[in-house]
């Protein structure tokens, strides 16, 4: 984003950066950075803290009024404060202890963890106003039947809604991963986005169904598979002989 | 949290490993204060309406969002997985500040909010992204907006 603001200016509009990686800031020089000390994805900081998001957002814009530039790198001088994990957090449902891999297949497993998690992702859309599932193009009903061919070396019967059956599961696994995460979510005290996937990596079938996916599609003959393969589970969350 | 040593790796090594550009001009544009200044988002979110596809990897791109568009019309298509969504599934404002910047309008803080706001992949090598930027700075001059505020994942 740095190197786009620069770009900005230099085209006669006033910008001004916030920054999640300091020594990118550092490297590209925009006119007026704000680093901030957060995970990546928060640039803001925590949701829900409309108090704490209005301090970040002051302090970049202030760099606008500023005249001692250019280059202006400034550092947002408070932590996020919920960056930790909550004490004694838990999921306010309880599923099954998922069999690896389930004894009646990973279709009618994952078919089952998303009817017991959609009331939960419906209260979760009902608590903020929104849901971030959608870029796969399938309602949550179809996702059991369009991923689970993969893991038989097959393809999905029908049009693939994106493009191609390969990145059709790219979005398809996104949007697993918002509804399960959104559900647990729908309830109860902010959890740290750690504990939300610690969760969702060793709880949930759909965690252990992508972490298949993965090792199938990196086997895969299939350019489009293999591909894909390495945007389904982030690396801190393989099981260890995987990494 | 992102202070380096706390990005787990292989993220760490990957964010380091960036090549980043180096601009031989160095702008720096005055300006209104900012109570008198519109104000317009560019988020490299890959932030886009519902009804529109996702980002292709690697786009140069950039996607409208109209500053009517209630949170609820947007999804986030970028490529990485890398980064936290748990914050922006419980909150559009962690990523995407659009509420924040009406409040501070509101409040007479700055002096408007723009029309339309920008996204962007973040992913994308931004030597690509030369008609991009033509293109929104085009359109904020022509909406008459005095002041961006970029946001990346």
């Amino acid at each position: 984003m740095s190197a786009l603001a620069h770009m900005i200016e230099t085209r006669g509009v006033p910008t001004t950066a916030i920054g999640l990686v300091r020594p990118n800031l550092e490297a590209t020089r925009p006119p007026r950075a704000l680093f901030v000390p957060f995970q990546l994805g928060r640039p803001l900081g925590d949701p829900g803290d409309a108090a704490f998001q209005r301090r970040v957002l002051l302090h970049a814009l202030g760099l606008l009024e500023r005249s001692d530039g250019p280059v202006i790198l400034e550092d947002f001088p408070e932590d996020a404060p919920n960056e930790q994990d909550t004490p004694g957090w838990a999921p306010p449902f309880a599923l099954p202890v998922p069999a690896m891999p389930p004894a009646g297949g990973w279709e009618a497993a994952l078919a089952a963890e998303i009817v017991l998690l959609r009331p939960w992702w419906e209260q979760a859309q009902a608590r903020f106003g929104r849901t971030t599932v959608g870029v796969s193009a399938l309602p949550p009903e179809a996702w059991p039947a369009f991923a689970a061919p993969f893991l038989d070396g097959r393809m999905p019967e029908g049009t693939p809604p994106r493009g191609s059956a390969a990145l059709s599961l790219r979005y398809l696994a996104d949007d697993l991963k918002a509804f399960c995460m959104e559900a647990v979510q729908a309830a109860g005290p902010a959890a740290s986005s750690r504990q939300i996937n610690a969760w969702f990596w060793s709880a949930t079938v759909a965690g252990r169904m992508l972490v298949a996916l993965r090792a199938v599609a990196m086997a895969s003959d299939q350019k489009g598979l293999q591909t894909v393969a390495r945007f389904l589970v982030p690396v801190p969350w393989l099981p260890a002989d995987q990494r | 949290m992102a202070r380096i040593d706390a990005i787990p790796e292989p993220t760490r090594s990957a964010v380091l490993g960036l090549d980043c550009p180096a601009f031989p001009e160095q702008p720096f544009l005055s300006g209104l204060p900012l109570s008198q200044r519109r104000v317009a988002i560019v988020t490299s979110a890959a932030l886009h309406p519902r009804e529109e596809p996702p980002f292709p990897a690697g786009t140069p791109e950039v996607r409208l969002l109209p500053a009517t568009l209630p949170p609820a019309a947007l999804l986030m298509s970028h490529i990485s997985i890398n980064f936290d969504r748990t914050g922006f599934q419980r909150d559009i404002n962690t990523a995407y500040p659009i509420d924040r910047l009406h409040d501070l309008a509101a409040a007479g803080v700055i002096g408007g909010v723009a029309e339309t706001h920008y996204a962007v992949m973040g992913s994308t090598d931004p030597r690509t992204m030369a008609a991009t930027a033509d293109q929104i700075a085009g359109q904020l001059k022509q909406e008459r907006i005095d002041a961006v505020l970029l946001t990346p994942v």
